[in-house]
């Protein structure tokens, strides 16, 4: 039994990692309706950026500020350059525009800060809290404890901007129907920076606790594709459903790795996700917590 | 008509507007004044032209040729976010709420002009903020009593009857405080009880708060009902302006509705 919630906590905590990355897909899609292919791209940019940096002889707490205004600067550029021209366009073209922008950034920041594999060091060891281990007899590592604290405050304070204040609701009004909130007096361009530079800030976050977790390097951009199954299970749109998404898949994986993984020869978390988002959308083809699709006729 | 609120001057002047889509004219030299405090209805047959002219006042279109002078201010190369925080609110057609969102973050979206705390308060729901978001809500309140809709202030637009859903649009409008209001159809595909609180509810925003409210409405006997003065359009062009009662005689405005032997 120990074993199990052992298993079950370590995969909770790595499913919140999951979600800080599904959130900056989310915030992309719930303002401009853009699935943003690139969102793994910037999580590498940022964790580059950030090691970069603190190569060139900057502390932590003078690189992270630096790489934020970075990534805010990079999402509004983003923004007034790709998405901007070609507003008013099918979503299908959208999509791809963003694919070609995660090469570019993928090419520009190995440009910039070369190719080589280095290590990110955010001063949290990766390894069991003694305490609890005396207490509960359960191993629990404080990096993962630490990184799933990060990952909920930002939700929260995410989740609370979206439902209580007024760019929050411009925010959604704007993905609801543009014509709509520009008779309400929304300027549409200026929400749509703002969401960019928010998921510039987020790709930062993810990519600081991802970097330390497995080391700065090109594969780093695969994260996204871990992002996918917690989108599907949760709904493109919604905050809460990127964090309840993240959980049951961080926490399904490694229990169907550990006790159905022996049966059928191991290695099942790699698809395993995929096979459970796909189950889901079979019942809630909008996700569990996506917005409704209604119809009227 | 009430006796509280008087007709003051001109707020709104519409002169020689034209506006073509290509080859299509869709207005003709189309000129016309709405007067401060009155409710204008703008009528005619299908296609006359009435919703392209609530688009030229809104900005959604630009005319090729003539003027549009709101509150003394000629207006050039406007667009609808330009209308709406010069005081110019309006309603769709086809309703255009936001269907996700629940009536009260509708409503509240109407409020986004008035509320000026800046990106870095919000996120961190400082002072400014947290304040303006109390005294926003408490208006959108008083709006949300004034048109009886608190029962569905929580339900998701989307799910609402459509009477209710053009209700909705209306208070979102209202929430705004706007110096000019226009509605195009209001009461399309309602039934009969829906059109009489709808009548009630135009009637007593514009007792109530003053409001200048242009309509665009099929309804001819609510137009008559509830109407100080009417512009009738045909093929995009004036046939007729006037009270309800002068209307009602117009000859080119009968032959417009009835048609005409030729």
């Amino acid at each position: 039994m120990q074993f199990f919630f052992e298993v079950l906590i370590g995969g909770l905590l790595s499913g919140v990692m999951y979600s800080l990355v599904a959130l900056g897909f989310v915030l992309i899609y719930k303002a401009s309706g853009v699935f943003n292919f690139a969102q793994g791209t910037m999580v590498f940019f940022a964790a580059l950026t950030f090691v970069g940096l603190t190569e060139h002889g900057l502390s932590f707490w003078m690189a992270l500020p630096a790489t934020l205004v970075v990534m805010v600067l990079l999402g509004l550029a983003i923004e007034r350059a790709v998405l901007r021209p070609l507003v008013n366009q099918p979503q299908i073209s959208l999509f791809m525009a963003t694919i070609g922008l995660s090469f570019l950034l993928e090419g520009l920041a190995q440009i910039v800060w070369g190719t080589s594999v280095r290590g990110l060091d955010i001063g949290v060891a990766d390894e069991p809290i003694g305490w609890i281990a005396d207490r509960f007899g359960l191993n629990i590592s404080k990096f993962d404890l630490v990184a799933a604290l990060i990952a909920a405050v930002l939700v929260a304070a995410l989740a609370f901007f979206f439902s209580r204040t007024r760019i929050g609701r411009a925010l959604r009004a704007v993905a609801d129907d543009h014509q709509a909130a520009l008779a309400v007096g929304i300027p549409l361009q200026q929400i749509w920076g703002i969401v960019w530079a928010v998921a510039g800030a987020v790709a930062l976050v993810a990519g600081l606790l991802w970097g330390a977790r497995n080391g700065v390097q090109f594969a780093l951009t695969f994260v996204a594709l871990k992002a996918l199954p917690v989108l599907m299970l949760g709904g493109l749109e919604s905050v809460p459903g990127a964090i309840v998404g993240g959980l049951i898949i961080g926490a399904s994986e490694k229990l169907a790795e550990v006790y159905l993984g022996p049966m059928v020869g191991g290695g099942i978390e790699g698809w395993f996700p995929y096979v459970l988002a796909l189950v889901v959308l079979l019942f809630r083809p909008e996700g569990l917590f996506g917005e409704k699709i209604i119809r009227r006729v | 008509m009430t006796a509280a609120r008087s007709i003051g001057g001109t707020i709104l002047e519409v002169d020689a507007v034209s506006l073509a889509f290509g080859g299509v004219k869709a207005l003709t030299e189309v000129s016309f004044d709405v007067r401060e405090h009155e409710i204008r209805a703008i009528i005619g047959p299908n296609g006359a032209g009435k919703s392209s002219m609530l688009n030229v006042i809104n900005g959604v279109y630009r005319p090729q040729r003539g003027t549009i002078t709101f509150r003394g201010v000629p207006r050039h190369g406007m667009n609808p976010y330009d209308a709406a925080s010069s005081g110019i609110a309006r309603t769709f057609q086809n309703i255009a709420l936001f269907k996700g969102m629940s009536v009260l973050d509708n409503i509240m979206t109407g409020r986004n002009l008035r509320m000026k705390a800046s990106f870095l308060e919000q996120a961190i729901w400082i002072g400014r903020a947290r304040r303006e978001e109390l005294d926003n809500r408490a208006r959108v309140e008083a709006i949300i009593d004034f048109l009886e809709i608190q029962h569905i202030r929580r339900t998701p637009v989307g799910r609402l009857a459509y009477g209710l859903q053009k209700r909705v649009e209306l208070a979102r409008a209202l929430a705004a405080e706007p110096a000019l209001l226009l509605l195009d159809e209001p009461m399309a595909g309602m039934n009969v009880e829906e059109k009489q609180d709808m009548c009630r509810f135009i009637l007593d925003v514009n007792a109530e708060f003053g409001t200048t409210i242009v309509l665009i409405e099929h309804d001819m006997g609510v137009v008559m009902d509830i109407c100080d003065r009417i512009v009738v359009l045909d093929y995009g062009r004036k046939i007729g302006d006037g009270a309800a009662d002068e209307i009602r005689g117009n000859q080119a405005v009968i032959d417009a509705y009835l048609g005409v032997a030729h």
